[in-house]
């Protein structure tokens, strides 16, 4: 157990010296690297990245996807910024009408899913462009610009390299961890993704832990949008057009199994440094902006082909699933 | 070959059935057509327009790339998988074809087959991937969706190709019978070969019963992980097929043409396989009810942008469709099972 405990260790041991090492070898390339200004615009992407990664996280990790993810960061995000510039409604409140909608599409995604017993694939495919359709409808895919001072405060202040955003992300990184690895229901969820008979043998309902994991996911999601609202200044509905490789990039680079069963924290949030950090190393290095995306893939691919060395070497691989 | 042949009954379920038309297969299909048929006469008595030849034109015509597009996606589902860089490798196909006709002056069937060939090897990259590390098929292209994109529109420029030969683009805009665009009887070619090739060739029918049931089909001798990379092949193939009608549409050949990363083609790459009821679980597969689900999409499409909804509703309405879609394929295999089962 302590021998399986090491290895488990290393595996983000790996993914924090790749970030420390990076880090490094960009500084002394490019000495601007270390300004507060610079660490910002890192941590900021972070602070954004990290929320809805676990978002795509927590579904992950009982082995569904979620493809509306980015679907209803938007329709959240245009419904917090209309709810205050057209309804008027005090932030606070159009915070809370943001994540109760976000909750309320989460457990849509989870009800389908778990009532019809189709993949989750199908199920937020329709969903991603019943969400994404009534978010473009509703603003005839025109930005709300009138948000609230305060708002834009929080996306824009910063103290020394630290930005507010962090204030929000990194409760919300730690109560995922802790759900994840100390609660009953968290538990339950990872069992669950390990391997749904046996769990449900064992007594777990699987109408909780679905709609569990997507009404997280809709919720976290939520909260992304909202920050990206705060981050841009504005409610676009182009909002989570882009979240969606990311979305598995980082849990996956930090040793996710899509399969399910498997997810930590610590590596998702590792995972997205790393993306961050490459985002930012092609600006400083003035890349062509489309090496980013190249490099995204083929990390990918080599995460996934780590994790399933791992597993071998581990002897934990489940029997293959074919179908 | 002989073991194959004795097995592949087993292996497949549509082989059971003679002539291959299945009770869920024909109640979708006829399902779809009754659909087809009452939209139809609703959206030309209620929307003005609807039945003008310049909107049967571009009903055709996106009949015809949907319907390709969705083609594509099919042949990989029958695997049980799927291909998220369908759109990128569509883009790429066409890319291809652009710079064979423009920079290295290839006469029009050359570069067309040049295209169709790099379609098909980005294709059975994919394959390959998923058969080596036998990780699923979505997490393999969602990377190589990234990788392909990418390193396209880095060898490119990100410049596209717009001094296309006239011959082709004339062909693109021909007007058969002043109304039915030629991308239609492109569809129809492809889906006709496809038809040939699943319900009469034994390749076709060994991908279709490696898609059923990997362990049975492994286990009667056939090379389910070579049929895999032929099905991911072909997927790219005729994905690079629709890239290139995308771009007759377009009158050029632009990187930007399917969306970030080639992602809008995945909505209709989807929707016409899943409504004709091909199983995403594989083993399954109906090029008539595909063609179908693109006329049923397009219809709507089209029928509600002339009743004045809106584009961005129309997104709306093609998900609550879908979503109708699969519930309702459920509910009646649901009834079916239990049929069978008190039977």
């Amino acid at each position: 157990m302590s021998r399986l405990r090491n290895l488990l260790r290393a595996d983000w041991l790996g993914l924090l010296l790749l970030v420390l090492g990076g880090s490094a070898a960009l500084a002394v390339v490019r000495p601007e690297f270390l300004t507060p200004y610079n660490i910002d615009v890192i941590l900021v992407s972070f602070c954004l990245t990290v929320v809805y990664a676990l978002g795509q996280g927590v579904i992950i990790a009982i082995g569904h996807m979620n493809l509306a993810l980015g679907a209803i960061g938007c329709l959240v995000a245009i419904a917090f910024g209309g709810a205050m510039e057209v309804w008027h409604l005090p932030i606070w409140l159009a915070a809370v009408f943001g994540l109760l909608l976000g909750t309320i599409c989460g457990f849509i995604n989870g009800w389908l899913t778990w009532r019809s017993g189709l993949t989750s694939f199908i199920i937020t495919l329709a969903t991603l462009s019943i969400f994404k359709g009534t978010a473009l409808g509703i603003t005839q895919a025109q930005p709300f610009y009138r948000i609230p001072d305060a708002v834009k405060a929080f996306g824009s202040v910063r103290w020394g390299p630290l930005p507010a955003m962090l204030l929000l992300a990194l409760p919300i990184v730690i109560a995922t961890g802790i759900f994840l690895a100390r609660m009953i229901p968290g538990r339950q969820m990872l069992a669950y993704g390990g391997n749904p008979n046996a769990a449900e043998l064992s007594g777990i309902s699987r109408a909780r832990v679905v709609l569990l994991a997507h009404t997280l996911s809709g919720v976290l999601a939520a909260v992304a949008g909202m920050m990206t609202v705060a981050r841009l200044q504005n409610a676009t509905p182009a909002i989570g057009d882009e979240w969606l490789i990311a979305s598995f990039a980082a849990p996956v680079i930090g040793g996710a199994v899509l399969t399910g069963g498997h997810l930590s924290v610590v590596g998702t949030c590792l995972g997205v440094l790393v993306v961050a950090l490459i985002n930012q190393a092609l600006v400083m290095l003035a890349v062509d902006p489309f090496y980013v995306q190249v490099l995204l893939g083929l990390l990918i691919l080599g995460a996934v082909g780590l994790n399933r060395l791992r597993e071998a070497r581990l002897g934990t691989t489940a029997p293959v699933r074919l179908s | 070959m002989q073991v194959t042949e004795s097995a592949l009954p087993a292996a497949a379920p549509e082989m059971r059935r003679p002539g291959g038309w299945g009770d869920a297969a024909r109640s979708n299909i006829a399902g779809l057509l009754l659909a087809n048929i009452v939209f139809i006469i609703a959206f030309a008595l209620l929307a003005s327009g609807f039945t003008s030849p310049i909107n049967v034109y571009s009903l055709s015509r996106s009949i015809g790339i949907d319907g390709v597009i969705g083609l594509a996606m099919m042949t990989v589902i029958i695997t049980g998988g799927l291909n998220l860089a369908l759109g990128a490798i569509g883009v790429c196909g066409a890319m291809v074809v652009g710079w064979a006709l423009q920079n290295a002056g290839l006469p029009i069937p050359a570069a067309l087959l040049l295209g169709l060939f790099a379609g098909g090897a980005l294709g059975a990259i994919n394959g390959l991937i998923v058969v080596l590390t036998r990780l699923h098929s979505f997490v393999v292209t969602l990377a190589t969706m990234s990788v392909f994109f990418g390193v396209m529109v880095l060898l490119s420029g990100a410049a596209g190709f717009n001094a296309l030969p006239a011959s082709l683009l004339a062909f693109g805009r021909l007007r058969l019978f002043h109304m039915v665009s030629p991308l239609l009887l492109v569809m129809a070619v492809v889906a006709l070969l496809l038809f040939y090739l699943y319900r009469f060739t034994a390749v076709g029918r060994e991908m279709l019963a490696a898609g059923a049931n990997p362990v049975a089909a492994k286990l009667t001798g056939l090379p389910v992980e070579r049929l895999f990379v032929y099905s991911h092949a072909l997927c790219g193939a005729v994905g690079a097929v629709a890239g290139v009608m995308v771009s007759l549409r377009n009158g050029a050949i632009v990187p930007s043409m399917a969306g970030p990363l080639g992602a809008d083609w995945l909505l209709p790459a989807f929707l016409a396989p899943v409504l004709g009821g091909t199983a995403l679980t594989g083993g399954e597969v109906s090029v008539l009810g595909a063609v179908l689900g693109t006329v049923f999409v397009e219809v709507i499409t089209s029928g509600l942008y002339m009743l004045q909804i809106g584009e961005f509703w129309i997104q709306t309405a093609l998900g609550i469709a879908l979503l109708a879609a699969i519930l309702l394929e459920r509910a009646r295999a649901g009834a079916m099972l239990s049929r069978s089962l008190r039977g």
